[in-house]
This record gives C-alpha cells, structure tokens and sequence, in this order.
C-alpha cells in the first residue's frame, strides 16, 4: 500500500512542473518569425497512389525537417530563402527539388519505388526501419511488411504478430496462445488498433494466425513505451496497423495460395480517379479436406477488409474502412463455436491551412462469440461493442515546434454472457448476465520541440476520464468487502451480500480521471549517435478476465468499477542509439523500468464463467517489469536481419488488501506468467540473385513460469496432486529454428503478371516445444506422470503468391 | 455446465494440438501433509451407522510408495446439537471405524483428529440428495454420438440451492471419475446426466456387458468449492486450464494453521447403483 501512494502522489507534482515548462515553452516558440514561410503537401507513392506515412521531408544543409503522418501530410516552415527539398523514404528514389521559399505554397510530390536489380541492392527496402537519431521516439518497434513479408511462417501464413516477436521485449506464451506480451505486460495490455479501430483479439485459430492480412496493411508500429499522448487506455503497448487505401492508379490484383488458406486482394482507383478502393479476402480451407476425409471436427476462418477513400477537394478527404474477420470450430454434433471482430471507421481528414492538418474519425468495433453446447441444448453467447469519436488535429508551428491535439470519447457496451436453451427439452435454464455499460472520454496535447540543434524533446499530456454509468444493479457487500478471507479455513471467500443498489441508465456508478504525463528526450552526441530518455504514465481502464495459463478467445472483458480499479503504469526508459559503418549496421540499446498499479490477479478457485460478480473472484494487487534490450540490424546489403536480446523480469504481488488475509502467495513478489530471463532471437534475409532469396529465424525463450505439483496424497481412490506456489516452476527453454525459400521464376519487368513460390519449414530440429505439461495419473497403472502438450513439430509447407 | 464451457475450450485445443507425449520433470517436494479422508456417506435407505474414516501422509509427487498409512491417531466425530460422540476405532491400516454412527440430515457435526502431538478438526452439515429417477442408455445423446453412454436423471429441488457429486466407476477399471454439478442453471429441472469414456490410448468406449456403478452424493457449498477444484485439477490442467492452485480443505490445525491436513470432512446422503450395458 505504501508503495502504491507514494507513486500516486508523486506524479501531481511533477505534473504541476510540466505544466509550468510546457507554458514557457510554448510562449518561447510559438513566435513564428514574419519572413519565414511554408510549404505543405502530400508525399505519394508514383504507382499505386498509397499516401507514405513515415517519409522524411528536409531541407538541404539545414536543421529543418519534417516526417509526413499518417495520411502522407507534411509542412515544413522555414525563413525566407533558396533551398532544396529532399524527400527520401525507404526503398524509394530520393527526390530533389530546388525551391524559391518567397510565399507559403502547396506541394504534393510522388516518389519512385526503387526496382531492385541484382547489382543495386545497395539501397534496401528497409530505411523505414533505419533508426532515427534525432527524433525522441523510443521503444518503438517499426516493421516493414515487406519485411515481415520476407520471414519464414508456420504453414506460410504472412503473420505481423509473429513477426514483432522477434524484436526485443516482445513475447508470447508460445503456440497455440493468442495475443502477445510487450515488456513483461498481459496480453489485454496492449491496445491494437486497425485503421484507429479496437482489436479485442488478434488471433485466429487459438494463436496460429494473426487476424490481419498481410496484403491489406500498409505499415505498422509498436509503441512499447514513450507513448505518445495521442495513444491511451491500455497499459502496456500501442500496437498501430494502417491498412492500404488501395491503388489510385491501377486495376491490380494479388494473392496466395497455401497449404492452410489462400488469400485475394483487389485495388484500383475509384470515382473517377477521385478515390480509390482495396479489399482483401483471406479463408482457410483445411477442413473441407478433413470433411471429405470423413473427420467430423472442423476449425476454420476468413477475414475481409475493405478499403474506400473519396478526394472532395485537396483539403478534404474521406476514408472509409472495415475488418470482418470471424474462427469457427464445429464438433460433429455436440460443440459448435465461433467468435470474431468487426469494426468499421469513416474518417475525414481536413486541412484547414498550409500548417493545421486535421481528421475525425467515427469507430465502431466489436467482438463477439458464440459458444453451441448441442449435447446440452443450449447457446451461450457474449460481445463487447464499442463506438468511438475521435478528433486530432497537428499544428505545424514553425520549424522547431509542432504541436498534436485532439479529444475522443469511447462508448463501451459489454455484454458478458448470455444462455439461451435451444431447445424445449433443454434442461438448461435461460440466464442473462449484466450488461455493463461505461464511457472513456480523454484529451491530449503533444508538443514535438527542437530545443537546440542536438537537443529534441516530445512532451505531452493526456487526461482521461472513466465513467461507468448505470442501467443495472450493483451488489453491496458487508463492509464492502466483495471477497473475504475466511481465516479458520485459510481460504479467499465471496463476500456477504446485503443488498442491492440501482442504478439507472445514464447514472454514474463510478468514475475515476488521470492525467497521464508523457515526455522524451533525444540528444545527439554526434553524427551517428544519440541517448534518448522517456517516461510515460498510461491509465487502462478494461479488463480481460482470464485465470487461465492462456488467454482464450472465450475470455470476456470487463470495464473498472466500484470493486475493479483503472490500471496505471508509469515507465521509465533510457537508450543508446547508433549507426555504424556507414549506416550499414544500427545498434539500439535500451533499459526500462515499469510499474504497473491495480493489477488483478484471481483468488485460489476462482470461476469467472457465467459470474455476474467478478469481484468476488478476485484481489487488486501490482505488478512491476525491468529489462534491457538489445538490437543490432544490418539494413543494407545481400543480407539484412537482426539479432535481438532481451534480459528481463517481470513480476507481481497481490496482496489481500480489503479483503484481508495474506494474499496470493502470501503475500510476496512472484512471476508473471509473461516473465521471460532470456529472449534472443536472431532473424536473417539474403537475396541471392534475381531469382532466389531466403530467410532463417532462430529463436530462443527462457521457459514460461508454471505452477507444477509439489506432492500427492490419497483420496477418494485417487491420487491428488498439491500444487505449489502460483508460477514459482518453468516449462523447459523455448527455442526453435525456421528457414524459407523464396523462387521468383521469370521476373520480367514488361510481364504484368508476377508470381512467386515460397517454400518454408518451420521449427526445422523438430524441436517439441512444451505449450504446457500436464500432471495426472496414468489410467492402467494409477501411477502419476506429466504429460507434454506440443503443438508444432516440424511444418513443411508451399505457398505461391501473384501480383496482377 | 461450467464443465462444458471448459470441455469446449479443450476441444478447441485439441482440435490443432499435434502431439503429446509422457516426459520426465522435476519437481518441488513440500513436507509431508496428514491427509483426511473422513467421507461420511449415508446412503439412501440404509442406517448409515458404519462409518470409516482413513488417514495417510502426502508424499513426494512421483514417489511410488504405497503404504502411506496413519496409525495411532485418535478420531472423533461429534453431534453439534446433542453432543453425542461417535470414536472412530484405529484399524491399524489407515482405517478409522465406527458402527454406531447416527446420520441426521441438515445436523452439523465435528470432527477431531489427534496424531503426533496435533490436533486437527472439521466441522461439516449433512445434506441429503434427491433420487435418481430413471437409468438408461443410449448412443446419440453423449459428446460422441456413436459411443454407447449411460444416463441418469434426477429431479433439482426448486426451493434450494443444490450441489451435486458424481462418481462412476466402470468394474475392473482401477480409477473412479467423478463429476460434479451446481443447479445454478438448471434449478428446478428434470436433470439428465450421461457418462461416457473415450476411445483412446487409455481408455475404451463402453461395450454391451460393462457394468458401471454410479454413485450421487449431495454435498454442501463448501464442499462443492473444494471438490470442483479438486476435480479439475485432478484431470490434468491443459494450456487453457485455469491455473492450479494449492488446495485447501476443512480439516484445519486451530494452534499451527500453517500445518493444516489435506482431504475433507464431509457428510452426504448418497444413491448407488449399478448399470449393465445391453
């Protein structure tokens, strides 16, 4: 508890000074000298249109530089004079054009994709990647889907999750686990966005495959600190993914055939070349193969996205864009299951002058399942739903200041379970949960800020806002103690009901508000190195309830209340960047520091299925993660990749707080389920000649932390197993490595058709890695055995991709 | 019901798990617990008044040593109401007995266990259970709809919670799998219950001429909370388990809390029966 109210308290303060620098500075720069002037545009790809997010826009021999956004905007403000522009982005040609800075003028430039030919591949396909010195972000992960493109796959599904795995700080618990875990955080910490809509869930088939097709996204970015003020709700990461807008130029068509599933994806320019469209298709079809082979049990799935955008006028754009993805398991005649998300955004994207872009956006997402219990004659089902209005603004104030800020307002409604009987001689009662209902409202600014010519600060601050409103009853429990230590047995126990408060619809039940300070720091020591520092605080105010040694897709969410308390992390992070030899080689080193407040964790037996009171199943405990990582990428060259080590320990501490008692562990710090000591992998990509490339990952883990038995005893005919303290064992090491091959026949650049086979094995030793170990008697001989659960070992597999 | 929420999460695994395979693992060994296994059953339509109760020590989780036995303790079970006792004699085997037990349904009762210079004790109700009311088999009603299943109906008592204690034993199979059940969804319904066995490595589906005894104890909440867990760990805890957790039952050490006995005190009214496959 101590901990706990020193750490709430020392943020006031330090937001009180922030407040105080943020005035100074902002009235120090915001003087925008009277001859200088702007140039704005847009930044384009010359092909297929695609706006490019990411590029850099410079003028020659000066400090004066911008990067374009999202929608491929930038403006750049400087004093009167003659300069070149330079515009360079990766893999593409450098454009140089001379300007006469005289007057603020408008201008939109479309760069050249680079045609790789054997005795060019000097520039490679991944500056994007490159670090930047002198920007302040840090602890970012950015990935070029070409990139991603290049990795070998389990069963040659493209898969982004997979792919930033590999970098440090990120992990999972292995196959068949869904989501992923950045800087020892839960899975339900990490907000993915899809074109600014929520993902609830990033994976199909349990883990095996991500929810996002490869050929629909354009670029992504991992934010593991150093959030940026924009960014809000999820404690630990920021995992934003942009999906193409489709050509503007051309009709064109791609996809792949593989083992598992087999994709399509078609885009061309729409409205008279006002706009232009993409949608994309993916499905697995294994299991009509199992049918026709007489297997009664199937597991599928398929996704959609889809793509619009309409250009009204040059300061005016809509986009429209939405995800349909769904996983269906049926089970012969006994269980039938399928679940999904769906999201839908339309957003408009207005520039009110050469340096003011803005865009609002209007989100919807939902994800849902459906569980049939045929046997049993009945459905159960459950979503989460929510609405989102977004407005953000970025005001390019002069060359050494900009400034980002907008508010949105995110309605939630959840809907944690309902049974329906299927059947009128169902013996199962017909029951409704609660739904929960709550508003999460924030607003933020953000200053990007030259402080010298080597010294560049980002600082922001967001203020959130979390109403849970009413339109149900709230259980009151003795002594407001929703879960009680019962100190004769030992054991955590629900609380005594004594009653029952309603609320009604619109009412608040609870509320809670946190400011969320944000800065960083880069400073450059010289031409190829820089030390940049951060510290971010982000409140999370959902939940994923999952007692569970995975999270499954059948977990339900669940808003802070009364009982459950907003997440809060404060991360502190400090790096060392370098390019050396000639940019060739990037060195990328790391250290943070987090803690994370009212981490829940689940009392012993605790049952969160069909449970209209959560609270009584759980403790408000804390959890706290340190690390140090490291990165070292080639970018240029024959072979590119990188290797990644990250040293690391996460862990919590839940003690009984209100309830009493000595809380889970008694009390004490243990592992979390995503600590890892040991993450190294290595990622590799040669291009051999025009015709043949290959890549190899090699991948090591320190084994997940398990709870194993630590004795048997006799009982009722069986041999009972005592488990020891919550995750105080391990799994074995996790380790495995994949190769691919990749065989472009004919590559003929008047040739419209162009197709590829890629050929990969993954886990290449065969090695079986534990995704768990199970402890049980064997049923011949009574004796007690542990039993290893592995899910892949080797997977050879094909799949050939076109492009028309 | 909450079981078959688990057991689907489980067919989704193991629709894409590829192998499994028995492993050796070391372990943590705890110091060795008493274990109580003090199952005071009273089944239907008989007096109820022989009564045994076993203790052992827990061991090492891969020690193979079969005679755990406790012998010398002292073992009393007392009325709460009246005050009568009832001295469970030492067998010199693990066993306690008595045969001047006296069920009461819904009466409290004490146990007290003194062993080594311990004393550890138990207090649990008694609670009756309904009747079975019909038996019968089938092929299309259990998970597998070509596996023969035995099913079992009961009546829920509408006015009252209830929790319920399955155990089936196939004769000549060394294990008993139990089952268990809280009317939350189904209270007030006619229940029908199957139980069926797999056809795999260990086991084998249920041909015409296998007898199963089938046993339906009522229990209380408290020990619902305990068994329920029990089962479900005792099933092997999968990659969508629910974690395991150290288990605690009723049977505490009032001066060393910390050296509480494994096992439950428990008092239920049980039906049996017996069901042979045509």
């Amino acid at each position: 508890m101590l901990i706990n109210s020193k750490s709430r308290n020392h943020p006031k303060k330090s937001i009180k000074i922030f407040f105080t620098l943020l005035g100074i500075l902002m009235v120090n720069t915001i003087v925008v000298g009277q001859d200088s002037y702007t140039l704005n545009g847009k930044i384009t790809d010359k092909d297929n249109g695609e706006t490019l997010f990411g590029a850099s826009v410079f003028l020659k021999d000066t400090n004066i530089g911008v990067v374009t956004n999202e929608y491929g905007f930038y403006s750049i403000t400087a004093p009167k004079g003659n300069y070149v522009l330079v515009i360079s982005y990766m893999g593409y040609l450098d454009i140089n054009q001379e300007v006469q800075l005289d007057k603020n003028q408008k201008l939109d430039f479309e760069a050249e994709e680079y045609t790789t030919r054997l005795d060019e591949i000097v520039v490679t396909a991944e500056q994007s990647e490159r670090i930047s010195l002198k920007k302040p972000e840090m602890s970012i992960a950015k990935l070029n889907i070409k990139t991603v493109k290049q990795m070998p796959v389990v069963l040659g599904e493209v898969d982004i999750i997979k792919s930033i795995q590999l970098l440090p700080g990120v992990t999972n618990n292995g196959e068949g686990s869904s989501g992923f875990n950045v800087r020892g955080g839960a899975v339900d910490q990490n907000l993915v966005l899809l074109d600014e809509a929520i993902i609830y869930n990033t994976s199909h088939l349990l883990g095996f495959f991500s929810v996002f097709n490869a050929d629909a996204i354009k670029d992504m970015k991992l934010y593991k600190g150093g959030i940026p003020a924009r960014f809000g709700g999820r404690a630990s990461s920021v995992l934003d993914i942009r999906q193409k807008d489709g050509n503007s130029k051309n009709f064109s068509l791609t996809g792949g055939i593989g083992a598992i599933s087999s994709r399509l994806a078609a885009e061309g320019p729409m409205f008279k070349d006002k706009g232009s469209f993409l949608v994309a298709g993916r499905g697995s079809y294994a299991h009509l193969l199992l049918k026709a082979a007489g297997e009664k049990n199937s597991a599928y799935f398929y996704d959609l996205n889809l793509k619009t955008n309409y250009n009204l006028n040059e300061n005016n754009r809509l986009f429209l864009s939405g995800y349909f993805g769904r996983d269906a398991f049926d089970f012969g005649d006994s269980f039938n299951s399928s679940y999904g998300n769906l999201s839908g955004n339309l957003r408009w994207n207005h520039i009110f002058n050469d340096r003011l872009f803005s865009n609002l956006s209007l989100i919807y997402s939902k994800y849902d399942y459906d569980l049939g219990i045929e046997i049993e004659e009945f459905e159960w089902i459950s979503s989460i739903n929510n609405y989102n209005l977004k407005y953000d603004l970025a005001y390019y104030v002069n060359d050494k200041f900009k400034l980002d800020f907008g508010a949105s307002g995110i309605y939630y409604d959840f809907d944690p379970g309902q049974v329906r009987p299927t059947s009128e001689t169902s013996a199962i009662n017909p029951l409704s949960l609660d739904r929960k209902k709550a508003l999460e409202s924030a607003a933020y600014i953000d200053a990007e800020h030259k402080l010298t010519d080597k010294l560049t600060a980002q600082y922001g601050l967001r203020y959130s806002v979390f109403n849970r409103l009413g339109g149900q009853a709230m259980v009151d429990y003795a002594n407001d103690q929703p879960v009680v230590y019962n100190s004769t047995l030992g054991i955590y126990q629900r609380g005594t009901e004594i009653g029952e408060t309603d609320f009604k619809k619109g009412e608040t039940i609870k509320s809670y508000g946190n400011l969320e300070p944000r800065v960083s720091l880069a400073y450059q020591l010289n031409d190829f190195s820089s030390v940049k520092a951060g510290y971010s605080r982000v409140a999370q105010y959902i939940h994923l309830l999952s007692n569970t040694t995975s999270v499954t897709p059948l977990d339900v969410w669940t808003p802070s209340g009364q009982f459950i308390e907003p997440q809060l992390s404060d991360q502190y992070a400090l790096g060392y960047f370098r390019n050396f030899l000639d940019k060739t080689y990037s060195l990328e080193v790391e250290a943070y520091y987090k803690t994370i407040s009212n981490r829940i964790d689940y009392i012993d037996g605790s049952d969160l299925i069909g449970n209209n009171t959560i609270e009584t199943e759980i403790l408000n405990g804390e959890s706290r993660a340190y690390g140090l990582e490291f990165l070292v990428r080639k970018t240029e060259g024959r072979l590119t990749g990188w290797l990644a080590y990250t040293l690391s320990k996460s862990e919590q501490r839940t003690p009984g707080g209100n309830a009493g008692g000595p809380g889970i562990n008694d009390g004490k710090w243990y592992n979390t389920p995503f600590d890892r000591t040991h993450d190294l992998s290595l990622t590799g990509a040669y291009q051999l000649n025009d015709k043949w490339s290959f890549g190899t990952n090699l991948v090591f883990q320190t084994g997940r932390p398990v709870t194993y038995p630590n004795g048997q005893y006799e009982y009722e005919g069986l041999s009972i197993a005592s488990y020891s303290d919550r995750n105080s064992d391990r799994l074995p090491a996790y380790h495995r490595l994949d190769v691919s091959a990749t065989y472009i026949p004919n590559k003929r650049p008047d040739k419209r058709w162009k197709g590829e086979w890629v050929f990969s094995i993954y886990n290449l030793y065969n090695r079986k890695n534990a995704a768990a170990i199970s402890f049980g008697q064997n049923v011949e001989t009574g004796a007690n055995q542990a039993t290893r659960v592995a899910i892949f070992g080797m997977v050879p597999s094909v799949t050939y991709n076109f492009k028309f | 019901m909450k079981t078959l929420f688990k057991t689907a999460i489980l067919f989704l695994t193991l629709s894409i798990i590829s192998c499994e395979d028995v492993i050796d693992v070391d372990v943590q060994t705890a110091p060795s617990r008493l274990t109580v296994e003090a199952s005071l059953d009273w089944e239907k339509g008989t007096a109820g008044n022989e009564q045994t109760i076993k203790l052992s020590m827990s061991t090492a989780y891969f020690d193979t040593t079969t005679n755990t036995a406790v012998t010398g303790a002292s073992v009393r079970v007392t009325n709460d109401s009246n005050g009568s006792e009832f001295i469970f004699v030492d067998q010199g085997n693990g066993e306690y007995s008595t045969s001047s037990f006296v069920p009461v349904i819904d009466q409290s009762y004490t146990l007290e266990i003194q062993y080594d210079g311990e004393t550890y004790s138990a207090s649990e109700t008694m609670m009756s259970v309904t009747d079975i009311t019909e038996i019968n088999q089938s092929r299309e009603d259990g998970f597998d709809d070509e596996a023969l299943e035995v099913n079992i109906f009961f009546t829920d008592p509408e006015e009252e919670d209830n929790y319920y204690l399955f155990r089936f034993q196939e004769q000549g199979d060394l294990l008993p799998d139990f089952e268990d059940l809280d009317d939350e969804f189904v209270n007030g319904n006619e229940i029908p219950w199957y139980y069926e066995k797999d056809d795999d490595d260990d086991t084998e589906e249920f041909v015409p001429g296998d007898i199963i005894d089938i046993a339906l104890y009522g229990i209380s909440e408290d020990y619902y909370n305990y068994i329920r867990i029990l089962i479900e760990q005792s099933g092997g805890v999968d990659l969508f388990g629910t974690i395991p957790v150290a288990l605690k039952g009723n049977c505490i050490n009032p001066t060393n809390p910390d050296n509480y006995a494994h096992g439950y005190f428990r008092l239920t009214q049980v039906v049996r029966a017996s069901y042979e496959f045509e």
